[in-house]
């Protein structure tokens, strides 16, 4: 019998939103479903709901006809489903073996665990997968590509009718992500409903065969995915059209002075890099994910020791030991981990805004309290951040606004930012924001500011950037203007060897 | 408007709550004990106790803001109480160089934990826990469980002096240092670097802020304020004992959990901790005056412990916060 999954009018709020509202939709056992929308539009909720971590407040899940409640992901379990979240659910200090089995040991007659049962199955799953995995192997010491892989062959052993996928390529490079897709194309053809949430337009159809697009916590339309294209997907996400993102900058196009020189910069990750940047220019930094670029940013800004190699602002050869010296010489940086690198989470906006220049802002032995608020208040209206007040906790608002609060923080009136170095700054932000974001790198520019744009999605940094350096495996590989960069030749440039 | 934001929102914070707790508590242990709690002579009972807890909480208070924790208070406090009465009693020093001395000594304790912490990144837990028995191992090394007796008559009548014959020296000095590190915590520039590195050491770190100088800073602070206090505790039991400031430490940082300080770091206030601090020497001292036997006092704190972070995570999850630690 082929399964069946219903979402019936599923509906759930948190306090002051309405998360998601009478969402229904079926999946169908040996096909892929999508589920598309901007930051914030329910898919994260969904997946909660499905998995038993959050509760439904109204609707019902029903699995082949018959109703499901999912009090604890135990029970979403045993009802044979599986998610598989972004971050992974593994146990790094033990092996392959013990992770697919975790929780739900073999044991033989008089209790013990039946090891070699366990090894047999896990090579069984290992073979039908065709992995190059040891099941002996600890999964900390996989990559992480494997480890998700490793994921996938837990849900299946535990013989998952329904497995969900959560942005499960955002770590991957390409050729891991090949890798995942084949998978999923053969947990498909095995029968299994597989529901798979992601921003990438483009492996949403590679790899899908529905697409069910969420806006505001509301079902807009199914599509089937062979009858659609990016165009009318990216219209049905946002309600309008943003085709034309990149030809309506307004961009700056007078440089100033190099500002920032590096020569022959040495670190544990990164080798022999060198590069320039003027004032008033944007320089794009293109690669996959572990290429080098976060390391080369960090060793600038002080936060990483430099092996050899020299940094010159402004034309005279510095030497940070610390982020605080990079600051005060006005090199800024907003980090690409923003929740662990960038902001206090739990403090308020005020207090992330004012994070650097707190010192600056004493009247007497105590802290101006007005000028904080100023220096708040200037931001959010700058840059339209959506809260009622500078006392709400950063943790409170969505992703985009939260790097509005870190780029709020690095261009205040008491800071003079030289260099800012954005790492990611639109990963995790709808696509609404993502055009308000390119637009401020460019006023950023057009201030003076060299701004530095580190960015693994080609088109973006391709499109805004004026310069784009390609790194790969520590090393840069090229260098093209914008006007000759096609998106083939930066990825050719990005996995050169 | 400003004030009156202020106000609203302290009544929505926790420290309104607890005091309304504090009012509630005195006034069942007044009614109680038919009047006796609340006399003039009980309440400075009640402030007596919290003297020597006072210092080891209020440096204890900046560290768990700041996202540490230091085990080896007590021990310190402990040594510094004996090795003050060695020096004034056995070498017949003057007491300034003493208590200098004595103090000097508690610092390097203090810096060392900061070295093991920043230099070698040892949990502080850990680091402190082992601290804490090789402070107490040599102490009792040098000295033996025998109390030294102090017999300098200046010292004496500073631990037991009072003005007007009424509140002891020792009192005001304790508010004294509650009050200043309080407006330090809330006030200054300082305070709130401690706040955004207990909140987050990376991002604080990659702010300009200087994590690894902060912490020797505040271990340095609480181990002279820990050393402080053992050696006003020697002062007033007239004898360095070892061991003595052991249970200050943890009623302290159970006052200060109680009264809103994390034990994650980024969150709490030394108001908060002061009346926590309050809430449980207050409980403790009722119990006493009822005539309830000593050893319910330790259970009683436990449970309050137990009880104010119940209600803590019934707050959270009404705000729909499902993970509040």
């Amino acid at each position: 019998m082929s399964e069946v999954l219903e979402f019936c009018n599923v509906g759930k709020s948190f306090p002051g939103v309405r998360a998601l509202d009478g969402i229904s939709f079926t999946a169908r056992a040996g096909r892929v479903v999508a589920l598309l929308g901007e930051n914030g539009a329910g898919k994260s909720t969904l997946l909660k709901i499905l998995s038993g971590d959050l509760r439904a407040d109204e609707g019902d899940i029903m699995i082949n006809n018959e109703k499901c409640t999912f009090n604890a992901p135990f029970d979403s379990i045993k009802s044979g489903v599986s998610v598989i979240y972004q971050e992974r659910q593994l146990v790094s200090s033990m092996s392959v073996i013990e992770n697919i089995y975790s929780g739900d040991l073999p044991c033989d007659k008089f209790g013990f665990i039946n090891k070699r049962e366990m090894h047999r199955t896990t090579q069984d799953i290992i073979d039908k997968f065709g992995l190059p995995i040891q099941p002996g192997e600890l999964v900390g010491r996989l990559s992480v590509a494997y480890q998700q892989m490793v994921e996938i062959m837990k849900a299946y052993r535990r013989n998952s009718k329904i497995i969900a996928f959560d942005e499960p390529t955002a770590a991957l490079t390409d050729a891991e992500v090949d890798i995942l897709f084949r998978l999923i194309r053969q947990l498909r053809d095995d029968g299994k409903i597989v529901i798979y949430v992601s921003h990438r337009l483009a492996e949403i159809f590679q790899v899908t065969d529905e697409i069910v697009v969420l806006k505001d916590g509301r079902h807009v339309k199914t599509l089937v995915t062979q009858e659609t294209n990016e165009q009318e997907l990216i219209t049905a996400m946002v309600g309008r059209d943003i085709g034309d993102t990149y030809k309506n900058l307004s961009r700056n196009d007078k440089y100033g002075e190099v500002v920032l020189e590096v020569n022959n910069l040495v670190t544990d990750a990164v080798h022999d890099v060198s590069f320039k940047l003027r004032a008033g220019e944007v320089v794009g930094f293109a690669g996959l994910v572990g290429a080098g670029r976060t390391e080369v940013m960090r060793a600038i800004f002080g936060a990483d020791p430099v092996l050899s190699g020299e940094i010159k602002l402004g034309g005279t050869v510095t030497e940070f030991k610390s982020p605080k010296d990079a600051i005060d010489c006005g090199i800024a940086l907003c980090p690409e981990d923003r929740k662990e690198d960038g902001l206090v989470l739990f403090r308020s906006i005020l207090d992330n805004i004012c994070l650097p220049v707190f010192h600056k802002m004493k009247k007497g032995i105590v802290l101006d309290i007005d000028k904080q608020n100023k220096l708040a208040i200037s931001a959010v209206n700058r840059y339209s951040i959506k809260t009622p007040t500078v006392d709400k906790t950063v943790m409170e608002l969505s992703g985009g606004n939260q790097q509005k609060v870190i780029l709020g923080r690095w261009t205040s009136e008491l800071i003079d930012t030289k260099v800012l170095i954005l790492d990611e700054p639109t990963k995790g932000i709808d696509v609404g924001t993502k055009a308000e974001v390119y637009q401020m790198v460019c006023d950023f520019a057009k201030q003076g500011i060299g701004v530095i744009f580190i960015s693994s999605e080609l088109t973006e940094v391709i499109n805004v950037a004026d310069t784009i350096i390609v790194m790969h495996n520590g090393h840069i590989t090229g260098t093209v203007g914008r006007e000759h960069a096609t998106e083939e030749s930066v990825l050719a440039l990005a996995m050169l060897d | 408007m400003e004030s009156v934001r202020g106000l609203r929102k302290f009544i929505r914070s926790k420290t309104f709550t607890l005091i309304i707790l504090v009012i509630i508590i005195w006034a069942f242990f007044t009614i109680v004990s038919g009047g006796a709690f609340i006399k003039l002579i009980n309440i400075r009972n009640i402030l007596n106790s919290m003297v020597v807890t006072s210092f080891l909480t209020v440096g204890a208070v900046f560290l768990m803001i700041c996202g540490y924790i230091d085990l080896s208070t007590s021990m310190i406090g402990s040594m510094s109480g004996v090795v003050v009465a060695i020096f004034l009693t056995n070498l017949g020093l003057p007491w300034v160089l003493a208590v200098l001395l004595a103090l000097a000594m508690s610092g390097v304790i203090g810096l060392f934990n900061a070295f093991l912490i920043n230099g070698f990144h040892f949990q502080p837990f850990i680091a402190t826990m082992a601290i804490s028995s090789v402070v107490q191992g040599l102490t009792m090394v040098t000295c033996g469980v025998t109390a030294i007796p102090i017999t300098e008559p200046l010292m004496v009548k500073i631990g037991t002096a009072r003005i007007a014959d009424a509140v002891p020296y020792t009192i005001i000095a304790s508010l004294a240092v509650i009050s200043i590190y309080g407006f330090i915590l809330s006030k200054t520039n300082f305070g709130k670097n401690i706040y955004m590195i207990g909140g987050n050491p990376r991002a604080a770190r990659l702010s300009g802020l200087n994590p690894s100088r902060t912490s020797y800073i505040l271990f340095l602070n609480n181990a002279l304020l820990g050393g402080f206090g053992g050696i006003l505790l020697s002062f007033r039991l007239k004898a360095g004992v070892v061991g003595s400031v052991a249970n200050s430490q943890f009623a302290g940082m159970t006052g200060a959990i109680l009264g809103g300080v994390s034990f994650g770091g980024g969150s709490g206030g030394m108001g908060g901790a002061f009346v926590g601090m309050l809430l449980l020497n207050g409980f403790n001292n009722g119990l006493t005056v009822m005539g309830v036997p000593p050893y319910w006092q330790t259970f009683a704190s436990g449970a309050l412990l137990l009880i104010a972070l119940s209600f803590d995570y019934l707050a959270m999850k009404k705000t729909g916060r499902t993970n509040p630690f």
